[in-house]
């Protein structure tokens, strides 16, 4: 569905994306997922051909993407990052006015409106105009905009900023669903969580490159943490600690303001393990979590920082 | 056709707005059309009741008073101090001319001067004291060049008076016809609603991120500009279009009559065209409504005043003139103030009607080229 290979852009000095290369295929949710200024949006504005760029390709549908390849533009539905509706048109003018960008067919444009006011909850809200709306309202009006004209490619430029838990478990919910209808979705986030719910594989940026990709279990499997276990309001001494350092699979531990972090490969019973340990010491420890790899771990292991930095 | 129903759906939503304007102007061009003088084609002397103490009594004396008496009422007074008082303070005069006895020896061989006396503050003793001299001086040149007091006498009877005669390029006999407040008052209808309205609309398709939303869609970029500008003329030309048909209506024999409504409808359409061209640029300059609102007036009034539309053009002084003449509304006054001065448009008032008209023209072309290169930077930025 898209292939891009080595796309380098360049902002004068700076590298905004350094020989990028994705491939999504139809049918998909790709999730890419980095953080602020990875290159995300520079990715997708090259995609969408409103930048130009120094090197490589883009081919969408099989098709080089220029900007006017209306031929493919007419099969994309975009999302902005930033909400962009008009302010003086109500909810149901402004699904109207951005599904006649692609449908001419009065009939058939009133249908997929009242589909896509539907799809998105704004059934009460047809005649509301945009600074009546809330903000998570206005995002969902912003996707109405973007998918009511039905593309075959969708793609979601952070959808989800600033919006509340309801309305973000409602949109999210509403991408699965246009997903299952048969279009593709690219979903670019820095909120990890969203993309590891609903992306079927995973694209992480970093520095403007493309430096994992894969489902969510293959990034995880990169990687050497297979499970990090965190105890609370447990005092240690140094002997202590180079015990557990000393425990099987045990292999990065950290202890600050009585919080010990011990991050172990995918073995069994490394709970069991590090407990047991503390309580041959008579050592008392408070709450006990133990996590399986996210993919701010995947990111921490791959760039040695957090994905929220 | 969505980019150019955006931009009418757009317009639509500022009607009162439009109409609340449109309401403004027309109470602005009939009230001032109310305040123009009648019977502006000629001036008569003001006549102010003179009262005459006649203490000589000689020709020469009743020479003066009969030459006062052309355009004054002249009436004949007792030499009483009190009721001289009583009459100027009932008003029943408005000037008192005492002729001293021994008038011709005294005042027009002498150099005595004529005493009199008038109501304090008015203008009334201005007109009169000016009267009194002119007569002294021709009265005096008579008696230098030997003339008797019986041959002044009549020297100054068989004086003409002096006479104006006004010519009338107009054709309107020296009135201003109203259909001429009109048209002088249309440019600020026009700067304003087309400021407001189409800023209105461009601010909105350049909110966020919509200009690359736009670009991002189906409709090839050349194809959204020409549906925006032919959907820009349009609201254009309606307003242009209503503003004209109110006038033919309101003004439909007088303007027919004058034969020159096809000029004034040139005018107003190249003027139409010059403030659309400002709006567009507006437009892609101004980013919030409240910045529009302001610089929408500073424009529209900043312009009508420097440029003879709420002032007529020949009370600015010179300095003023010169700098409106960098300014489109200026060149409208022009032609306007040219086709109310003369009956017909022919020979070199064409010409200069024709020229007012082309200046304007390059001045809407000026501010298309410096939108267009506002919008390439704006685009280039982005």
């Amino acid at each position: 569905m898209v292939k891009i290979e080595n796309l380098v852009k360049r902002y004068g000095g700076v590298v905004a994306l350094d020989h990028f290369n994705l491939d999504v295929k139809e049918g998909e949710i790709f999730g890419l997922l980095g953080p602020n200024g990875s290159g995300k949006t520079t990715a997708i504005n090259c995609m969408l051909a409103l930048l130009k760029y120094d090197r490589g390709s883009i081919r969408i549908m099989g098709q080089e993407m220029t900007p006017d390849n209306y031929d493919v533009k007419r099969q994309i539905g975009i999302v902005m990052q930033d909400v962009a509706v008009f302010e003086e048109l109500n909810v149901y003018e402004n699904i109207d006015y951005f599904c006649s960008l692609y449908i001419k067919d009065k009939s058939r444009r009133k249908e997929l409106v009242e589909e896509a006011i539907r799809f998105v909850g704004l059934e009460d809200y047809r005649k509301t105009y945009p600074q009546k709306l809330s903000g998570g309202l206005l995002r969902r009006l912003n996707i109405a905009c973007g998918i009511a004209h039905k593309p075959r490619l969708i793609i979601l430029d952070e959808p989800t900023v600033a919006v509340d838990p309801q309305s973000r478990n409602k949109i999210l919910e509403g991408i699965c669903e246009l997903n299952r209808q048969g279009s593709t979705i690219i979903y670019t986030s820095h909120y990890m969580e969203e993309v590891e719910q609903i992306c079927t594989r995973i694209a992480i940026m970093d520095h403007g490159r493309s430096i994992a990709v894969g489902t969510k279990e293959e990034l995880k499997s990169m990687i050497k943490t297979g499970e990090t276990v965190t105890i609370e309001a447990v005092i240690l001494g140094a002997d202590d600690l180079a015990d557990i350092r000393s425990l099987p699979h045990a292999f990065d531990v950290k202890y600050e303001d009585q919080r010990l972090v011990v991050r172990c490969t995918g073995a069994k019973h490394n709970l069991i393990h590090i407990l047991s340990c503390l309580q041959e010491k008579d050592i008392p420890f408070g709450r006990v979590f133990s996590e399986l790899p996210t993919l701010n771990d995947v990111f921490l292991e791959i760039t040695g920082k957090q994905l929220r930095d | 056709m969505a980019v150019f129903k955006a931009y009418m759906k757009i317009a639509r939503k500022n009607i009162w707005m439009i109409l609340l304007y449109l309401g403004i102007f027309f109470c602005v061009t009939i009230l001032f059309q109310r305040f123009v003088p009648e019977g502006a084609e000629g001036y008569t002397a003001e006549s102010v009741p003179v009262g005459i103490v006649d203490e000589d009594g000689g020709e020469a004396a009743e020479s003066l008073i009969n030459y006062i008496g052309r355009t004054n009422e002249t009436i004949l007074l007792e030499d009483d101090r009190e009721s001289l008082q009583e009459d100027l303070f009932y008003r029943n005069v408005g000037y008192i001319v005492r002729i001293p006895e021994g008038f011709m020896e005294k005042c027009i061989l002498g150099e005595e001067k004529i005493e009199a006396v008038t109501v304090p503050g008015t203008y009334a003793g201005y007109y009169v004291d000016q009267q009194v001299n002119s007569y002294m001086v021709y009265a005096r040149s008579y008696a230098a060049a030997g003339f008797t007091e019986t041959e002044i006498a009549s020297a100054m009877a068989h004086r003409d008076k002096a006479e104006v005669t006004l010519v009338d390029f107009s054709g309107n006999a020296g009135q201003v016809p109203a259909y001429t407040f009109y048209y002088r008052y249309l440019p600020y209808l026009l700067l304003s609603v087309l400021g407001y309205v189409m800023g209105y609309i461009l601010m909105g398709f350049r909110r966020g991120s919509l200009p690359q939303r736009m670009r991002a869609s189906a409709v090839p970029e050349r194809r959204q500009s020409v549906e925006g500008l032919a959907a820009s003329l349009v609201i254009a030309l309606a307003l242009w279009g209503v503003s004209a048909a109110v006038s033919v209506v309101m003004y439909r024999q007088d303007i027919f009559e004058s034969g020159k409504l096809i000029w004034y409808l040139l005018n107003s359409l190249v003027m139409m065209l010059t403030a659309l061209s400002l709006a567009y640029l507006v437009g892609t300059l101004v980013k919030s409504s409240n910045a529009l609102s302001g610089i929408v007036n500073i424009i529209s009034l900043g312009m009508c005043f420097v440029c003879g539309v709420f002032v007529e053009i020949s009370y600015l002084s010179a300095e003023v003139r010169k700098a409106a003449q960098f300014l489109p509304v200026y060149w409208y006054e022009t032609v306007n103030t040219l086709l109310t001065d003369h009956r017909t448009v022919a020979g070199s008032i064409r010409s200069e009607v024709l020229s007012g008209i082309g200046i304007q023209i390059v001045f809407a072309i000026a501010f298309v080229c410096v939108t267009l290169a506002v919008a390439k930077r704006s685009r280039r930025s982005s």
